[in-house]
């Protein structure tokens, strides 16, 4: 599996984040931070928690990153989610939430499918 | 109607106003003046009257003294002769007549008791007139003085002193002394011409003592009478019943009575001491009234005189005012005529331009209803789609060119100076107006002489306008196929060598104007006469507004224009020259040939193409060109380039082209220069073997770029990639609390060989720079959502602290957010720039430089 495989897991834009980034490496190197990036736990633990004000920052760093990365999937709904709590001060979004968690996942299980064949491949 | 009979009813009043006053001034004058005149007249008289009574006094103080020396002579002689010391009667006749002879008396005399008198000195006898009051006197040894006669009938004064001296019968009872009347007249002066006055003395029962006037007349009161007038009488007879009274009761009195030639006399009597006498003065008046009179005349005509001056004046200022106020009304009636014809313009443009507005409005509504039903047919909509924006653009001009006249009208026009390229704006203006050209199948030339500053200062938008706006009316009232020109000419500016003039001349042979027209022609909501011009379109406010335009830019237009042969404008104005980017136009110095039929155009394009280090020669036929070209060829030194011109008197650029490729084949890069659209003709021009095209008009950057292709030595570098370097080494605090954003900055910045370092949060941020040294970072990139303290605060924090650097350290925003008013947020609280996320490196290197290398 390729990077560029990864990202059309991921549902992100390959060609956009390499034209920015211009190496794979780097490409790459940021991908597997990604993975220790803590923006979404925050978010997670904001909302369990019922601090608005964090999770809205959270939601925006979350987006900030994914703008940086290209994930275009997570960057949609990191972003509405953004919008969302930017709106009011209430938490009241299962359903972005469980959204969000979900993209999340997905990108993450892709990074580490990814990684996963990197290491087997050498 | 109406202001005349106003105006009438003004000049009416002022003049009646304006007699009333003439007869009310003459009037107080002449009260004045008669009032003075009696009043002046009054205070004579008493003047006369205290002077007379002043004199009176006088003379009877004189005649006192006089008559009491008398006595005492008369004392004195009878003291000093007593009939005891005298043996003899003749001794003692003897002294007293010497004595009487030393003390000036003319007589002397003894007086007995029965009135007998008795010489003792003199030449005749004397003889009192009445004696008996006489004789009482003497008797009661009262000094009284009297009237006598000598012997010859000459009037004497008789003083007498009781005295007993002996007589030839008896003894006296008193010795009389006497001088002649004349004597007395003398000391009082009386009867002299040159007085003003003359005297009187009367005995009580009014007969004459002394007639000071000659009157021959014995009585006073009959001599009045005979003098005085018949008409008089009643007046005369009263005054001489008062003058009596007074008479008897010897009392002061005065009156002024009229005598029998008119004038009148001022009578003043006084009772006479030492006597029963009257001493009565009388002034004629005769000459006091011609002093009066003359007095009088004089204020008359002083009177008169001030009242005309004050007359005069009056009218000067009354017809002063009068002048001034149809002057007034004048102006008025000049402002009335003005605003009512700038209603009418107004109200004719609002008709006009209702007309205007609606023509492409019916285009519109029509177009889109027909749109509308054809809905289906894709070529037929997309035509009624180009109609209505063409409409669509119509109508917008119009409305500009009514706000453009509004804000002209309420002053706010101002210009909005930027660098701006004199041959941007040339060629955007030939592209705006080559469809319209070619639509009326008009010929278009543009020149440009010797243009070596395109880069001014000016407003672009506004100059444009300008030129936009003739060029366009060029088009209108030309006639199809006619010939429209626009040259461009550089000169040297009067204002200095930061400026260059550039002279615009727009010309074109249409149908012309009338001079009444050219007259108008700047004023607002005209156009050409309606009566030759029907069918053509616009506010009528062009003119006015390119005139407004090139008055502020501080120019000049002129216009020469003549029915049917065309329109000529001409503006000059002035700009500042902007410094030329400090890059070279070179080419390398090819052997280039120009041909083009007008010489002029050969001659400045091979001038600018020399500017830039080509050798350029010229031709201008297609057929010289070909000669020459194949000549060089002969001699194995080929022209590198060639510049043809399209249009081409027998022989066109096309066919030239071609003919040079038989002869020469493909290696010559030959380009055609054109005013006009290439794309009509482009496939052809490529097939005869044209490489290439330039657009007329040859500026200098539009010869360089336009050749710098076909230089395969090296490159000209871009000027802006000669400072991608320079922001090494500059160091920059980036604000980023997520720590793969971070690295994905870090790493993509690290490309510009910047020194970069990470603040978690805005604290820290803000912790950073303020226990760094001044000028240590050179810019500050913040992202905007941070834990602790975020962009904002971070950025206040920074701009209010107290170091030189606070205020002017670049603060740039790196933000998800690309909502404007996050921007907005962003310039409020300080922040230079805001550059989106995610991090595109072009961007961020451009607003560095800007930030940091424009200093």
């Amino acid at each position: 599996m390729d990077l560029k495989s990864c990202y059309l897991r991921l549902g992100g834009d390959y060609d956009e984040v390499l034209g920015r980034l211009h190496k794979e490496s780097l490409v790459e190197k940021f991908l597997f931070k990604f993975l220790d990036d803590g923006s979404f736990r925050l978010l997670e633990e904001s909302f369990a928690n019922g601090n608005h004000e964090e999770a809205f920052r959270a939601a925006h760093t979350l987006k900030g990153v994914c703008q940086n990365l290209s994930f275009t999937q997570l960057y949609r709904s990191s972003n509405e989610m953004t919008e969302f709590l930017r709106g009011g001060t209430g938490l009241d979004a299962p359903e972005l939430l469980a959204q969000v968690t979900a993209d999340y996942r997905q990108t993450v299980d892709a990074i580490l499918a990814y990684q996963t064949s990197r290491e087997e491949h050498g | 109607m109406k202001e005349t009979k106003k105006q009438n009813q003004t000049t009416k009043f002022l003049v009646v106003s304006f007699i009333g006053l003439l007869i009310f001034s003459v009037l107080v004058f002449t009260v004045l003046g008669v009032f003075m005149s009696k009043k002046s007249t009054q205070a004579v008289y008493e003047v006369g009257n205290l002077y007379m009574g002043g004199i009176g006094e006088q003379l009877s103080k004189h005649f006192e003294t006089t008559i009491e020396l008398r006595f005492e002579q008369m004392d004195g002689l009878a003291e000093v002769v007593t009939t005891e010391n005298f043996d003899t009667i003749e001794d003692l006749y003897t002294e007293l007549a010497y004595r009487a002879q030393i003390r000036k008396f003319a007589y002397l005399a003894l007086c007995s008791e029965n009135g007998d008198f008795e010489t003792i000195y003199g030449e005749t006898s004397i003889q009192p007139l009445r004696p008996e009051p006489f004789l009482e006197a003497l008797n009661q040894s009262e000094k009284r003085v009297v009237i006598g006669k000598d012997a010859n009938g000459k009037d004497v004064i008789l003083f007498g002193i009781s005295v007993s001296y002996p007589m030839s019968d008896g003894d006296s009872i008193g010795l009389v002394g006497a001088i002649p009347l004349e004597d007395m007249t003398t000391v009082l002066s009386l009867g002299q011409d040159d007085n003003l006055l003359y005297c009187h003395i009367l005995r009580p029962d009014g007969t004459f003592v002394l007639d000071g006037a000659d009157t021959h007349s014995a009585d006073y009161f009959n001599s009045v009478r005979s003098q005085y007038r018949e008409g008089s009488h009643e007046a005369v007879e009263q005054f001489l019943t008062d003058l009596d009274r007074s008479l008897q009761a010897r009392q002061n009195y005065s009156a002024s009575v009229m005598d029998y030639s008119g004038y009148r006399r001022q009578v003043y009597g006084m009772p006479m001491p030492y006597s029963e006498w009257y001493l009565l003065m009388v002034m004629p008046y005769g000459a006091l009234d011609q002093v009066l009179g003359d007095l009088n005349l004089q204020r008359t005509v002083m009177t008169f005189v001030a009242c005309g001056i004050v007359l005069v004046l009056l009218s000067l200022i009354f017809l002063r005012y009068f002048i001034l106020t149809k002057k007034q009304l004048h102006v008025l009636e000049e402002a009335r005529k003005t605003a009512l014809e700038a209603t009418k313009a107004k109200s004719q443009f609002l008709s006009n331009m209702s007309h205007d507005i609606r023509t492409p409005m019916n285009a519109i509504v029509g177009m889109t209803a027909v749109a509308m039903t054809n809905v289906d047919d894709r070529d037929y909509v997309q035509n009624c789609l180009r109609k209505i924006a063409l409409s669509g653009k119509h109508l917008l001009g119009l409305i500009n060119d009514v706000l453009d006249m509004s804000k002209i009208e309420s002053g706010k026009m101002t210009l909005s100076i930027s660098c701006v390229s004199l041959k941007e704006i040339v060629e955007e203006i030939v592209g705006i107006v080559q469809p319209q050209i070619n639509a009326k199948k008009q010929t278009f030339d543009v020149h440009i002489d010797n243009i070596t500053t395109e880069e001014v200062l000016c407003d672009s938008v506004r100059l444009n306008q300008v030129l936009l706006n003739l060029l366009s009316n060029a088009v209108k009232y030309t006639p199809e196929g006619g010939k429209i020109s626009m040259s461009m000419v550089e000169t040297e500016s009067p204002k200095g060598a930061d400026y260059v003039r550039i002279e615009t001349c727009v010309k074109d042979n249409g149908i012309g104007m009338t001079p009444e027209f050219l007259e108008k022609l700047y004023e607002s909501y005209t156009r050409a006469d309606s009566a030759r011009v029907h069918k053509t379109e616009g506010a009528g406010l062009g003119m006015a507004i390119t005139k407004y335009i090139v008055d502020t830019m501080g120019g000049s237009i002129e216009v020469q224009s003549e029915v049917d042969h065309g329109t000529e404008f001409h503006i000059t104005l002035d700009f500042e020259k902007v410094e030329p980017k400090d890059f070279d136009m070179t080419l390398p110095s090819w052997n280039m040939l120009v041909v083009d039929d007008d010489e002029m155009l050969c001659k400045t394009a091979a001038q600018t193409l020399k500017s830039i280090g080509v050798k350029a020669e010229f031709t201008l036929s297609g057929e010289e060109a070909v000669k020459m070209v194949v000549q060089r060829h002969a001699r194995g030194d080929d022209y590198q380039i060639i510049l043809l011109d399209w249009k081409l008197p027998s022989m066109d650029g096309v066919q030239t082209a071609r003919e040079i490729r038989r002869e020469l084949g493909e290696e010559v890069p030959i380009l055609l220069i054109s005013a006009y659209d290439w794309s009509e003709f482009e496939i052809e021009a490529r097939e005869a073997g044209i490489n290439g095209f330039i657009s007329k008009p040859l500026f200098k950057s539009t010869l360089f770029y336009g050749l710098k292709q076909y230089m395969n030595v090296d490159e000209v570098s871009d000027p802006e990639s000669q400072q991608e370097t320079n922001l090494a080494g500059k160091r920059i605090l980036l604000a980023e609390d997520n720590e793969l954003n971070w690295e994905v900055a870090h790493e993509l910045l690290s490309e510009l060989n910047v020194e970069l370092e990470w603040a978690e949060d805005g604290q820290i941020c803000l912790d950073k720079f303020s226990n760094s040294a001044v000028g240590y970072y050179d810019a500050v990139l913040m992202d905007l959502r941070m834990p602790v303290m975020n962009g904002y605060e971070a950025t206040e924090a920074i701009r209010s602290l107290e170091r030189p650097d606070a205020r002017q350290i670049p603060i740039i925003a790196m933000t998800a957010d690309a909502f404007s008013e996050d921007i907005k947020h962003c310039l409020e609280v300080g922040m230079n720039a805001h550059i989106a996320k995610p991090i595109d490196i072009q961007e961020v290197a451009r607003i560095l430089k800007k930030y940091l290398l424009d200093e």
